[in-house]
């Protein structure tokens, strides 16, 4: 079973859990339903892309837990806490951690606490959670980060706290020089055993060895949607809790995120709403000829 | 909270390093720090404090005290005062991490993990991509759909440094925009 985890922008910092459900237009956990315009942003889009992924390749539905928060904590201290005193208890095999605020002993706790649970889960880490794992030197305590072009860099860079503190000279290379910046992450130890790369070109990264690369179909218009990137994360999750080996769950992901985005005919205006609907119909083709 | 009660520069550490809680003081204490004219210098906290989305203010070890009063009498909750040498504290390189990318009819802003792109006629911006922390989906949510100079700034509603970086991204985006009208 999976185990999502991320919040909500409300100011309602109680915790939601339950079994994810994604109809195509509104999402739920358990018997609560996600406000609509709350639906298909940050945390909301990778839980409906996994849902969706998982209900089209026969999985065990996700489990979602979520919390409100605006920036300021409450939310994301709920979650840490869920995360640490509850979770463990689920029995997931794999918890996925997404838009939650870094903060530095909430977060370590919990990731001590995973070496008491009965068996290790395949641990995930994107957004503001990859971030976190990187301050405390966590990284290799994660088994899969998703990062995009501007959070390569930062893990590549050891001096930097954050994508705003790395060196121009890094930024400047994040699209064109990725193997590069993957060989300084994995030398600084700043990298979990694997990565899965968003961008031009998807990296899919073993111990710091490139396994793949996804170019095609190149579509420049998916770069500015917002939720891209979640989406893959969301897909990528499922199919490690559905048994996949961790490497053809990534390039299933990353290949059916593209075909996906194809689909919907993108321009850089399109919503990622627009994208999950086709994910379903994508992963399912994508995953019978990889 | 700690307090320095001895010079720290005998020992290399010139600079004293205040911590805060939340992105959103750390920027009120740059600005009253700076307004009541002390040598401010903003930058990652130490390695051994940092959480990842963070900024350190400093000040003089010398000027340590004074500058914590004036924190205090502004209502700013300060975390911790750490020391650090002068070169510790690594600066924000946001001014120089900034990519635009052209789609036509559409221009995309990036600066650091953070990209914004709005349509070039109307100036309405029409997604909000990147970022790690709770407040960039609250962000995106209110801003997505609303014209560069009425949207609601990032630093209205941000507490974070993904919510400064965008803060950022839109700038540069409303300045490439009133260039283009």
């Amino acid at each position: 079973m999976l185990l999502l985890s991320g919040t909500l922008p409300v100011e309602d910092s109680s915790l939601i859990f339950g079994t994810i459900k994604y109809d195509g237009k509104s999402i739920s956990l358990g018997d609560k339903y996600i406000p609509k315009e709350l639906g298909s942003i940050g945390a909301m889009a990778m839980m409906a892309a996994s849902a969706t992924a998982a209900e089209a390749l026969g999985i065990e539905a996700p489990m979602g837990v979520v919390a409100g928060d605006m920036g300021q904590g409450a939310g994301s201290a709920a979650l840490y806490a869920y995360l640490t005193e509850q979770a463990g208890a689920l029995g997931a095999t794999a918890v996925t951690m997404h838009y939650i605020l870094p903060i530095r002993k909430p977060f370590m706790e919990f990731t001590e606490m995973l070496d008491y649970w009965k068996k290790r889960p395949f641990m995930i880490a994107d957004a503001g959670s990859m971030l976190i794992a990187k301050a405390t030197g966590a990284c290799r305590k994660f088994d899969l980060f998703t990062p995009d072009a501007g959070e390569i860099c930062f893990l590549a860079d050891p001096q930097a706290g954050h994508p705003a503190y790395v060196k121009s000279m890094l930024f400047e290379i994040d699209t064109t020089e990725v193997p590069k910046l993957i060989e300084k992450a994995y030398a600084a130890g700043n990298a979990p055993r694997y990565l899965l790369i968003k961008g031009p070109t998807d990296f899919i990264v073993d111990d710091g060895k490139i396994m793949y690369t996804i170019s095609e179909p190149n579509i420049p218009a998916l770069e500015p949607i917002g939720g891209t990137g979640d989406t893959i994360t969301g897909m990528v999750s499922a199919l490690i809790s559905g048994g996949y080996e961790p490497i053809r769950a990534c390039v299933i992901a990353g290949r059916a995120n593209r075909l996906a985005g194809q689909m919907s005919n993108p321009t850089p205006a399109t919503q990622v709403f627009e994208i999950v609907k086709h994910i379903g119909e994508a992963v399912r083709k994508v995953a019978d000829t990889s | 909270m700690s307090s320095p009660h001895k010079r720290t520069d005998q020992y290399g550490l010139s600079r004293s390093l205040f911590l805060f809680e939340l992105f959103r003081d750390a920027m009120r204490a740059e600005h009253v720090l700076k307004r009541a004219g002390f040598d401010t210098k903003a930058g990652a906290p130490p390695p051994e404090v940092r959480t990842g989305c963070d900024i350190a203010m400093s000040v003089p070890s010398n000027q340590v005290n004074s500058a914590e009063k004036v924190l205090l009498a502004d209502g700013i909750p300060i975390l911790d005062v750490v020391f650090a040498s002068e070169g510790d504290l690594p600066p924000l390189q946001v001014s120089k991490l900034v990519k635009k990318v052209d789609f036509g009819p559409y221009l995309m802003i990036r600066i650091g993990n953070m990209k914004l792109t709005f349509e070039k006629a109307s100036g309405v911006i029409v997604n909000i991509s990147g970022g790690g922390c709770p407040d960039i989906p609250l962000l995106a949510l209110r801003m997505i759909g609303q014209p560069l100079d009425k949207a609601v700034s990032p630093n209205e509603l941000g507490f974070t440094l993904c919510a400064y970086t965008l803060q950022k991204a839109y700038e540069a985006a409303l300045q490439a925009w009133r260039k283009m009208k």
